[in-house]
């Protein structure tokens, strides 16, 4: 801290730490803790309590007309009974206003059995659309990295990074288009003579988790892709003729040389992936057309802008952080890489 | 290409085979969403082909939500730039400057929110701001964006300042310079080019993202939720010609680009 004062001056030095503390606290603490105090509480709404209330006035209606019929010493026992249903009724009016929030895990420990099914299943698709993606991008960020020209490689870069400039939803949506019922792939096989449209024989691609992975592969190929091209990109070429000269086989030489050096780059892809997949609410959204088999991420969209329950969507949400938070660490500690390793 | 590459010719050839088919993967979806652009027929298709035509460009220039999208996403991409660099900025100057035993964990907390799912980034935001009766709209889609585009950006300031010769910085104080003066004339210069690429980049992220702006955006849109709306109700080639545009432009900024790079190289070449 010093050294920024020296150099910039306590003026300076305070905007920036200012900025920072505005970032750290209001754009990234608080909202995590609030989200979290939102998940630990709920409102136990009584589904009685507007007929206590319609009930309590109408007692209080009979009692006022019997303060009027009422003489003498009989008076003030009415009027005792009044004022005291009057306070139930303040009461029970505050709680339909500003109802008692009761703090516990019940957002968590009540997520259905069905939820929690789709909760792990999500985590299972999650895991695997991962470990495809790694498997198709590996030898594309290999080539690129040392088996490529240099002109050759700039043109592949150019090559991944282009369709990534066209908006994820659109990326996605063309893959809708071509596996339809009427997709692309299907006019093909019809055409083929193996399904008929008339008969309703196609394939029904779009049923199968198959499909959503696809998609997401394609849609987060990139985050794959750049991390692990960035640490081959390091290693040296003398490294691998020495392994080839050593009689080493393509397999041994990517086991043993390569992958060991770009371990960094493969746990953030990794981790990028798994988490984009995870947490991915447009590319299940499309593929499904919300109508087989929802993704984790959309039940928590609907539990905050269809069921409106904003307590049990931040648990929704919060289980997610903690997911992926546990797969952070085993992949730091799978792959022996650091904080500061990651997101590089 | 190497000996090892080739050098076993059959798994050289194999290779070369899969980074064909990888890169039809990668290209076939463009071209299929960019033919429906063209196709007569009222939902978008490449299969029912009922003849060219640039009718959906026309309707598009008519389509008063999505032009609005398109204003409101430039609006958000700005405030997000015009926040998250000045952040992206400072995070990045005090990590590389503060000798403590809490600077893994600020840096930690600083990056989170890159590896935390977007629509968690969009929840928290639109949680933490309803609370201070701040509801769903543009101004919060920029807060809950700039928290993780302003990470993208100090990550770029941080492997620039690692470059930094602070000798400069500190001649110009020993000349008497004021520090304000020595930020502005020395430190900001040097990061003048992270500067424009953390500008670059965290507009098309804006302009791009979805996931987090669903949840912050409330009763407003940006394009992108707009197209995302209009995948439940009722779709249209006009999406197409959305996607179409974003491809030229693609195409054109990377050529020029491309173009750019090679000249710089040929100038720094003929300076020797």
């Amino acid at each position: 801290m010093n050294s920024l004062i020296r150099s910039y001056g306590k003026g300076l030095t305070g905007i920036f730490i200012t900025l920072t503390a505005f970032w750290l606290l209001l754009l990234i603490i608080l909202p995590q803790a609030f989200m979290l105090d939102q998940s630990l509480w709920s409102i136990d709404k009584d589904d009685q309590l507007g007929m206590k209330i319609d009930r309590a006035y109408s007692d209080l209606g009979l009692l006022e007309y019997d303060a009027q019929q009422a003489t003498g010493d009989t008076k003030p026992a009415v009027q005792a009974k009044i004022e005291a249903l009057k306070v139930e009724i303040a009461t029970l009016e505050s709680q339909e206003t500003d109802p008692p929030r009761e703090y516990g895990l019940q957002n968590y420990s009540r997520m259905s059995s069905l939820h929690f099914s789709i909760f792990v299943k999500s985590i299972f698709y999650a895991l695997a659309v991962t470990v495809l993606a790694f498997v198709v991008c590996y030898p594309v960020a290999f080539t690129i990295a040392k088996l490529a020209t240099p002109q050759r490689a700039a043109l592949l870069m150019l090559g991944l990074i282009i369709p990534y400039a066209i908006n994820e939803l659109l990326r996605v949506y063309a893959w809708l288009m071509i596996l339809d019922y009427q997709g692309v792939i299907n006019s093909f096989l019809a055409w083929m003579g193996v399904v008929s449209f008339a008969d309703k024989t196609w394939v029904p691609f779009l049923e199968y988790p198959g499909s959503v992975f696809v998609a997401l592969i394609y849609a987060y190929v990139l985050f794959m892709i750049f991390p692990i091209y960035n640490t081959v990109d390091t290693l040296d070429k003398n490294q691998l003729e020495a392994a080839q000269d050593l009689g080493g086989s393509v397999f041994l030489t990517h086991w043993r040389v390569v992958i060991p050096h770009a371990k960094p780059g493969i746990a953030v892809g990794c981790i990028m992936t798994f988490m984009l997949s995870v947490g991915s609410y447009s590319v299940p959204q499309i593929m499904t057309r919300g109508k087989s088999g929802d993704w984790f991420s959309q039940l928590i969209y609907r539990q905050f802008f269809e069921t409106q329950n904003w307590n049990v969507g931040a648990a929704y949400a919060f289980s997610l952080v903690l997911v992926c938070l546990i797969f952070i660490l085993i992949m730091m500690k799978v792959f022996k890489v650091g904080i500061r390793d990651i997101s590089k | 290409m190497s000996a090892h590459s080739n050098g076993p010719g059959l798994s050289g050839l194999i290779l070369k085979i899969y980074i064909g088919i990888f890169f039809v993967y990668l290209f076939a979806p463009l071209l299929v969403m960019s033919l429906a652009a063209f196709n007569s027929y009222e939902y978008p298709s490449v299969t029912q082909w009922r003849g060219w035509t640039l009718h959906w460009f026309g309707e598009l220039s008519e389509d008063d939500r999505i032009l609005q999208g398109i204003v409101n996403s430039v609006i958000v991409a700005i405030g997000v730039v015009g926040l998250s660099l000045p952040l992206g900025l400072s995070g990045a100057l005090i990590l590389t400057r503060l000798q403590s035993r809490y600077t893994n964990l600020l840096y930690a907390v600083l990056v989170s929110p890159l590896l935390i799912p977007g629509i968690i980034l969009g929840i928290s935001t639109l949680i933490f701001w309803g609370r201070v009766s701040v509801s769903g709209g543009l101004f919060l889609t920029v807060l809950a964006q700039s928290s993780f585009i302003a990470s993208y950006s100090m990550l770029l300031f941080m492997a620039r300042l690692q470059r930094q010769d602070r000798v400069l910085e500190e001649a110009a104080l020993d000349l008497g310079a004021s520090s304000f003066f020595m930020f502005r004339r020395i430190t900001l210069p040097f990061l003048a080019p992270t500067l424009a690429t953390g500008a670059v980049i965290g507009f098309l992220q804006s302009i791009e993202n979805y996931n987090t702006t669903i949840f912050a955006v409330g009763g407003d849109w940006t394009l992108v939720t707009e197209i995302g709306s209009r995948f439940r109700f009722g779709l249209s080639p006009v999406i197409n010609v959305i996607g179409v545009l974003f491809v030229v432009l693609t195409v054109i900024a990377a050529t020029l680009y491309t173009i750019q790079k090679e000249r710089e190289k040929q100038r720094r070449a003929a300076l020797g």
